[in-house]
């Protein structure tokens, strides 16, 4: 048996947990510098608050219905979600941490000791609400794909109180039917329209489909989905999280920037974010795309992308930052507002199996990039910098309605009245 | 995957002896880790958190405005405990009557409130331990104690 226990609405809830003063009120999280919504609480999404919308499309929805605001307090996310998971632990002895707010659990050999598995869930759920006040949905399935669905339900369908199994045909037949396609962990939105077109549309109708005639039309992937959800295990924990095959690093800048200076530096600190992420999944880039735009909303639109294409793939912040310096007089015009910039990584290749090139030599610095990681793992991001990324923070986030840490700054901790 | 904090392998630091060193410390044979105060005064460290007293409704039970509060979810409830209770929106420290659903004072200035069905309330923790801070901390310095 295997269980998917996540947090509902993960960022919002964080909020309450030590503000009391909210905890019944609408509450809604806004991305990085406060662009879109990207958590709704209960109470506001029953007020009809849309995720992903832009914030200042829906400001005056939001003051009507005094929603309160908060921007992403990452500090206070991060703590929180290793106490969760922590909690979690206790109630299998085989987690695998998927994302801030899932963990998924891998019960072998626990039929004897656990009857009721219901029960066991909602176990769960009530000492992760006790010890730190955030309510989490259980699923349980026969396989990981079947325990997402499970979840799916406890949290979405009606019904479920939090809690759901999925491990029977009738327990299948009854979610599944209620789950559109693209609900099925690891079906798009675009996998779903095509899908729609040969009229799958719920998740039952894909587990009706000939898994091998799916993977001709498809692929292997939509395959073991198919397997997945008629209750045959095909992902193991190395499956569940492949390394990316894209890696980008992107965000619209706290106040414009009209500089090329400005530019620069922060597109090269977008490059050092993304080298370091390369790095820990042990890849190389082989391409990078480089852009920089004004708003989509602002007259004389501009919207710059470069390919850069490394004779060498490689994995050094330094090389990565060389080659956004050769191409900045391209992608700078002045005169411009600019509103964002970014780099990706669109061509990535695995850092273990290299193939060599008999007529340009890597100059990668293996050693240099591991004392770097080193040091910023140890004093925090930013301790060490390429210069070329400047002191200059005026591009930095945004952050105008973020609560206190409140647990990571003596200064913010909570007060309590006697 | 998370390294859980609670394994961490604690090591004991002891210096290399290399060449022409003198006398070896009679001492080094004994060497212990040092005391740690989250391990003595955390019971539970996923469910506590720290917080800050405001006020003189406490005094009786020694908690003095300005202490550290550790407050812990995961313990046991038990009649007449030091609690911090979410009463109408607000983290509130008192004493706990369950029998008679009232929050008591340790104070002769403050009489007891009887929580009703109309407000907000939830246990929100058992207050383990305070600490008193009597020598000014550069990081509680800029903590506003009005």
């Amino acid at each position: 048996m295997y269980a998917l226990v996540d947090a509902v609405s993960y960022y919002a809830s964080c909020e309450k947990v030590f503000d009391p003063s909210i905890r019944n009120k609408p509450v809604v999280v806004l991305t990085n510098n406060d662009g879109c919504i990207c958590a709704v609480c209960p109470i506001a999404r029953r007020l009809g608050v849309p995720k992903f919308k832009p914030y200042f499309q829906i400001k005056h929805f939001l003051a009507k219905h005094n929603v309160v605001i908060r921007s992403s307090n990452y500090e206070l996310y991060a703590d929180l979600s290793e106490k969760m998971m922590n909690v979690i632990s206790r109630y299998c002895d085989n987690q695998y941490v998927y994302s801030i707010d899932e963990s998924f659990l891998q019960f072998k050999n626990y039929s004897n000791i656990i009857d009721d598995w219901h029960d066991y869930g909602h176990k769960i759920r009530r000492a992760v609400w006790k010890e730190t006040r955030l309510p989490v949905g259980v699923g349980f399935g026969s396989t990981p794909t079947l325990a997402k669905a499970a979840n799916h339900a406890a949290k979405k369908l009606s019904g479920f109180n939090g809690v759901a199994i999925v491990d029977d045909d009738a327990s299948r037949k009854e979610v599944l039917s209620r789950m559109s396609v693209t609900d099925v962990w690891g079906i798009g939105n675009r996998l779903g329209k095509r899908l729609n077109v040969l009229g799958i549309n719920t998740g039952w109708d894909l587990a009706n489909q000939s898994a091998k005639l799916m993977r001709t039309q498809f692929s292997v992937v939509v395959e073991r989905t198919v397997n997945e959800l008629n209750g045959i295990a095909c992902l193991s924990w190395d499956d569940v999280r492949q390394p990316k095959k894209e890696i980008f690093s992107t965000r619209s800048f706290g106040q414009r920037v009209n500089d090329s200076y400005s530019l620069s530096t922060a597109l090269v600190s977008h490059g050092a974010i993304v080298g370091r992420k390369v790095r820990q999944q042990q890849s190389l880039i082989k391409r990078l795309v480089i852009f920089a735009a004004s708003s989509p909303h602002d007259d004389n639109y501009y919207n710059k992308s470069i390919i850069h294409e490394f004779t060498v793939a490689t994995d050094n912040t330094l090389t990565i930052a060389r080659a956004i310096s050769a191409v900045i007089n391209d992608i700078y015009i002045s005169g411009v507002n600019y509103y964002r910039c970014g780099i990706g990584a669109i061509e990535l290749s695995n850092s273990q199996f290299v193939q060599r090139d008999m007529f340009s030599t890597s100059d990668d610095n293996p050693e240099l990039m591991y004392c770097y990681d080193g040091v910023n793992n140890r004093y925090g991001n930013d301790a060490l910098k390429v210069a070329a990324e400047g002191l200059n923070e005026k591009w930095h986030m945004r952050r105008e309605f973020l609560s206190p840490s409140y647990t990571s700054k003596w200064r913010d901790i909570p007060k309590i009245v006697c | 995957m998370f390294i859980y904090s609670d394994f961490v392998m604690k090591v004991i630091p002891l210096n290399i002896e290399a060449g022409i060193s003198g006398f070896e410390s009679p001492a080094a044979e004994y060497k212990e880790l040092g005391l740690s105060l989250d391990q003595l005064l955390i019971i539970n460290p996923d469910a506590t958190f720290i917080g800050l007293a405001k006020g003189n409704s406490m005094e009786g039970v020694g908690i003095f405005d300005g202490d550290l509060l550790l407050v812990d979810r995961a313990e046991q409830l038990h009649q007449g405990d030091v609690i911090v209770a979410n009463y109408n929106g607000c983290f509130t420290c008192k004493l706990i009557d369950k029998d008679k659903a009232q929050l008591l004072s340790a104070s002769p200035l403050h009489k007891p409130v009887t929580v009703s069905a109309d407000d907000e309330f939830q246990v929100e923790g058992i207050v383990t331990r305070s600490i008193r801070i009597h020598r000014k901390t550069k990081e509680l310095s800029n903590v506003c104690f009005s």
